[in-house]
Parts: structure tokens; sequence; C-alpha cells
């Protein structure tokens, strides 16, 4: 249990270096590892903070949204937080267009979280679901499988709406 | 609390070990450790990686059918709380450990049974063609009770000459 204690305190440690840095010298290293040729693909994935782009998977009418403020959260938003996001791809006849400001929830994080149990979750992209201001979902489906961390966070009609929960 | 098999080396993942990876395809992948979850991101394929359960089995190294694995089938229903039924399974799981490795063993032992021929054939081999190297020719024809007869003897009386000259 210590030794799990110690690598999560080390892995917050790294997270914390990889947010402070700014996102060009991480998109940097990414794309270098990539051309080594899979040697190392260890990507250190952490927080989702302001100009990180993320997938939406609902039938909202965006398709990529770039964070604009996570809210809670000093270092940036995770599993299941919401953040504030500016739509910056949209399907031509939608509820939401290009350049709102909208709020959303996380509902895939690359970067692992805790459970309760002592496991840890991961998934394979970053994606939301936007929300209103009172946290019901704008759109009317949602895409991928969910985490039912989201049960904890009360965003209930979102897991109802959900096709798989993980 | 569930005790999962991990993905890539199908050893049983405890709570509060391993990581889980959910695909986009929801399908969940559970890791022990991150050397499996390293390996997988790696993309390789754990019948190709030879410490895995899954290699062992698909070369024949492992049992891979037996009745006691039937007790360890992931079953989906739960099970009303029965204090006997309870603690009759805990009764039985040790016993069926036991059966288990007994048959690994001697799954094990038939896999291995050409080696000790095979050793004893190669060993036979190498005096004959190297005892020059430990003893001089002209020794041996001098004292001929130093070679090896020529003729094939029986198993039991070959082990008893290869010996002393073995010790030698």
């Amino acid at each position: 249990m210590a030794a799990t204690f110690a690598s999560r305190c080390s892995r917050v440690g790294r997270s914390l270096f990889g947010g402070l840095s700014n996102s060009s010298p991480g998109l940097f290293t990414k794309s270098h590892e990539m051309t080594c040729g899979n040697y190392f693909s260890q990507q250190q994935r952490t927080f989702i903070q302001m100009r990180t782009v993320l997938k939406v998977v609902d039938n909202s009418g965006a398709k990529q949204v770039m964070c604009i403020q996570a809210l809670k959260g000093k270092k940036g938003a995770r599993l299941g937080d919401t953040i504030v996001a500016s739509v910056k791809e949209a399907h031509p006849n939608g509820k939401v267009k290009k350049g709102k400001v909208v709020y959303a929830v996380v509902v895939r994080a690359a970067m692992q979280k805790g459970r309760c149990d002592g496991s840890q979750v991961r998934f394979d992209d970053n994606a939301v679901v936007l929300v209103d201001k009172q946290g019901q979902p704008i759109g009317t489906r949602v895409f991928g499988p969910v985490p039912h961390e989201l049960r904890k966070k009360k965003h209930v009609k979102i897991l109802t709406l959900a096709g798989h929960i993980a | 609390m569930r005790l999962e098999k991990c993905w890539f080396c199908s050893s049983t993942v405890y709570p509060g070990h391993g990581i889980q990876f959910v695909r986009n395809d929801a399908k969940i992948f559970r890791f022990c450790r991150s050397k499996c979850h390293k390996n997988f991101k790696m993309k390789r394929n754990p019948r190709k990686v030879k410490w895995t359960k899954a290699y062992r089995r698909v070369h024949g190294k492992d049992m891979t059918q037996d009745s006691t694995f039937e007790f360890e089938r992931k079953r989906n229903r739960p099970e009303r709380y029965d204090r006997n039924l309870a603690d009759n399974v805990l009764k039985a799981i040790p016993k069926i450990d036991k059966i288990r490795v007994s048959r690994e063993e001697r799954h094990h032992k038939n896999r291995m049974k050409e080696n000790e021929a095979k050793g004893q054939r190669e060993a036979k081999k190498e005096l004959e063609q190297s005892i020059s190297l430990v003893k001089a020719p002209s020794a041996l024809q001098q004292d001929p009770s130093l070679t090896l007869p020529k003729t094939i003897v029986k198993v039991s009386q070959q082990k008893s000459e290869e010996n002393p000259l073995m010790e030698e």
C-alpha cells in the first residue's frame, strides 16, 4: 500500500511537471517519440487544462472542443470533472455552433484515476459530454464507454444515456 | 471484491493492484503490473512472449484442459449467502489447489520424460568419442577394463559401468 502511494506521488510529481510546462514542448516530445518508432511509447498522461482539445461524444452538434478553464482543481481537470470549453469544430446543423462557450463533463480521460478499491482506470482518449449550467446534458445520446465515477458526481442523466458503463 | 486475471500474463490481480484500461469499444483490459501494461502498449502479443501463461498454454508447456479449471470459471450470478456453503467452499479450495498442482507436476514430468534417456545416450557417445581427452589411448589399450564394451548392453548394466569411468 505504501509502495503504491509512493508510486502515485511520483506520478503526480511528474504530471505536475508536465502540466507546468506549456503545451508546445509537450507536443514536440510526443511527435519525437512517435518518430522514434514506438521505441518507448510511454506518454506521461496529465490533467485536462487550458488549451486541451477534447472529443465530444454526444449528439449536441459539436465535434471538438478546447478547454478554457477547469473548474475545481489547481492543476487541471480529471475524469468526471466539469470544464468550461470553447467549441472549435461543429456539425453544420447542430444545437451548438463553433465559437460558443459551453460547460462540459469529462467522461473519458487518458490519465489514470484511482478508484475506491485501489485500482486505477484509464481510457484511450479525452472525451467530454456538453452540459448546461445546471449539469443536464445538451445532447440526447452518448457514444462510447463512460466511467461510473459520474454517479458520485451526480451526472446520473449521462449514465442513463450511455451505452456502456466501464 | 473480485480477483481478476491479468490480460497479458494471466496472473491474478488482487484488489489495490494494477491498472484497468478501457478501450473505446468498451473492452476492458486488466493488468497486474506495469510490466504487463507496458508490454501491451508496445503491442506485443502475449502468445509470443515467453513468460506469459498464454504462451505456455499455446506451446504445450502447461496443461490446458483440466476439470480443476472448471472451479475457477467466471460466474456472473451472485450466490445467496449460505454459511454452510461458504464453509464447504473454503475447505474445498486448498484441496482443489493440491490436486491441480499435482496434475501440473505430472504434466511437467511427462514433458521431461525423454530428457533422461537422451542424456544417457549423449553421455555414452561422449565417453566413446572423447575419452582420449581424459586418458591416453595407449593406456586404454594396455588396460582393457577401462574401455566400454562395444556391445550394447542392458540399461542397468550400462549405468554401473559408466559411473566409475565418469568419476575419473
